[in-house]
């Protein structure tokens, strides 16, 4: 039982620092990231070849194996990640925008997907990565059935620090200046904001949280197989976002909650429909994409709408509540 | 008249250019809609940028502030070369526009729509946002307290936390100004800053754009309205199908029949039939 529970644990954690990465990118700044999956994958891959020693007999297929421990492997999967996110913002960031952007990088996505699949020598093909070592597993001797709890502590022990990082950048003055890129990229421009420096900021961000989500999951399951990242998955990660709230991160705590959580796995969990063995999991997509709609229809803004900054926030001293002069400028002309 | 004949004129005023035109031009698809545009701005004046719809003043417009590239020809920002620099380089040189039909920053409340404006902001760089909390919120007091300021002297301030995607037409005409005025012009390009705004409004934006130009902004503003440029602005370029038809003061305009003929004609025309 505390098994299963800590399974949901760590997976709403975990989602809760995906989602939080896809929402600089989507819910800042705009930028419609098709790809997100693959920069969880990459961070994934690295995190397990960034722990895993040398390949040597294993059987297995993979570079580097740099035997590295925790969380020096996970912090290095977020910024292969990023180096990732470099490359394909310096292709694709500069010229295009919203569909166009959103169609290259999806089909992005199936290029990595295909192309781990079936880069044998480098990724282990179809087989993925398996055997990561588990962290503090051995130095702390613990079982199967006390690493899960362990390790779901530590997810949400990183997600909070994350969430606590991410809540100041998205405070900041450079969170604003985000949002103004969203809102109109032109205007911004025009208030001497670099628009490529910033929308590639954004990325790079996103793209560590997407690195160390990533990285974390591989650590979890021990293993690494590419048909868990099939392009379809970064829509999951938005529907965590739209059905918590895009732009405010507390949303996306409750986005992992209620989707990654309860309508993902939780559901695994059910009994059996008897004679239909597995049918309820084939539900899963079928019942986010509805819930998708719902939200879109109903409430587009989210469980947890994106909050407003008022002017209290910002420590100015407070002025007279003037009545706007436009009543005066009429009482002139007449 | 020849172009060069007009950019000695303008120099003959013995001011300062704070902005200069040379021989620009911009195509769109076969269509030249900036052909050969030569003209100074003066520093410290109210210059109008006057045309019949279609001479291409918005494009002007946009390849000063390099919303967009020009085909050919050079422009200048007091005596350096900006010609097709990115609108994000030519703001940090001091020069800040309106758009015609306002764009606001629409998520964002009044107050934050102003907040963007200021340049070099200490928080917008990751290290400081992630170092330095106490500078950043030093510097975002500061910038409030101005913005706040500057709310209240644009009739916004009981707005100032409501989403700016919610204020009216006239309101967003406003905020346009209010935010290029918060990034501390040096020259402010004003898009038709009195178009579809009431009679009352023209007056209080009048009054602003005055204001500015008594603390020392140079303004360029593409505006129909004659009895406005009359009463506010110091010279008038007059464009006609992209080219440089006359510069001067509006006075010595009138007498001129090449600018009667291509503009002013319509006005005084319209004038008569009333």
């Amino acid at each position: 039982m505390l098994y299963y529970v800590f399974t949901l644990v760590f997976f709403c954690f975990d989602y809760f620092i995906l989602a939080m990465g896809l929402n600089i990118q989507y819910g800042e700044t705009g930028i419609l990231n098709f790809a997100y999956i693959g920069f969880v994958a990459i961070g994934a891959y690295f995190t397990g070849v960034f722990s895993l020693h040398p390949a040597g007999h294993s059987g297995q297929h993979y570079i580097l194996g740099l035997g590295l421990p925790f969380p020096f492997n996970l912090l290095l999967g977020g910024l292969a990640a990023m180096v990732f996110a470099l490359i394909v913002a310096l292709i694709t960031l500069r010229r295009l925008r919203t569909d166009y952007l959103a169609i290259v990088l999806i089909s992005l996505s199936l290029v990595l997907y295909d192309f781990c699949n079936n880069f044998v020598s480098l990724f282990n093909g179809a087989d993925g990565l398996y055997n990561v070592p588990e962290p503090f597993a051995k130095s702390l001797g613990l079982t199967v059935n006390s690493f899960i709890p362990f390790f779901a502590c530590v997810t949400a022990v990183i997600s909070l620090l994350m969430w606590f990082v991410m809540s100041r950048i998205t405070r900041a003055p450079l969170g604003r200046t985000l949002r103004a890129i969203r809102d109109d990229e032109v205007v911004a421009a025009a208030l001497g904001k670099n628009v490529f420096g910033m929308r590639l900021k954004s990325m790079l961000i996103g793209s560590f949280y997407a690195g160390v989500g990533g990285g974390l999951l591989i650590q979890f399951g021990g293993s690494f197989n590419p048909t868990a990242w099939l392009p379809g998955e970064t829509f999951v990660v938005f529907a965590v976002l739209i059905v918590g709230g895009a732009g405010n991160n507390i949303g996306m705590f409750v986005g992992a909650l209620l989707v990654e959580t309860l309508l993902i796995h939780l559901p695994a969990f059910l009994p059996e429909i008897p004679g239909h063995p597995g049918l309820i999991e084939y539900f899963d997509n079928a019942v986010v994409g509805i819930v998708l709609m719902l939200m879109l229809w109903f409430r587009p803004e989210g469980v947890v709408p994106a909050r407003l900054r008022r002017t209290a926030s910002f420590g100015a001293a407070a002025r007279g509540d003037a009545e706007p002069d436009l009543t005066i400028a009429v009482a002139a002309h007449e | 008249m020849s172009e060069s004949g007009v950019l000695e004129r303008t120099h003959a005023t013995g001011r300062i250019a704070a902005l200069r035109c040379e021989a620009v031009t911009k195509a769109f698809q076969g269509v030249h809609a900036v052909n050969g545009a030569t003209f100074d701005v003066p520093k410290g004046q109210i210059t109008a940028l006057i045309g019949p719809n279609g001479a291409g003043k918005t494009t002007v417009v946009n390849i000063l502030s390099g919303a967009m590239n020009c085909d050919s020809g050079r422009q200048f920002i007091g005596d350096t070369d900006v010609t097709n620099w990115p609108s994000h380089k030519i703001a940090r040189l001091g020069l800040f526009r309106t758009f015609q039909l306002s764009r606001e920053l629409y998520g964002l409340t009044v107050l934050e729509n102003l907040l963007v404006a200021p340049a070099d902001q200490a928080g917008d760089s990751l290290v400081n946002v992630l170092l330095r909390p106490g500078l950043i919120r030093r510097q975002e007091r500061a910038h409030a307290e101005h913005a706040l300021e500057v709310l209240d002297t644009y009739g916004l301030y009981g707005h100032r936390d409501t989403r700016a995607r919610e204020l009216s037409g006239g309101q967003k005409k406003l905020l346009e100004i209010a935010r290029a005025v918060m990034a501390s012009p040096k020259i402010l390009l004003l898009d038709e800053p009195m178009a579809g705004v009431n009679p009352a409004l023209i007056e209080l934006i009048g009054g602003h754009i005055v204001d500015l130009k008594q603390s020392g902004v140079t303004v360029l503003m593409v505006e129909h309205n004659l009895n406005v440029v009359e009463q506010i602005c110091d010279y008038v370029i007059v464009l006609a199908e992209g080219r440089t038809l006359a510069t001067g003061r509006l006075s010595e305009l009138r007498e001129n029949t090449d600018v009667v003929k291509a503009y002013l004609g319509e006005v005084i025309d319209a004038g008569a039939a009333h």
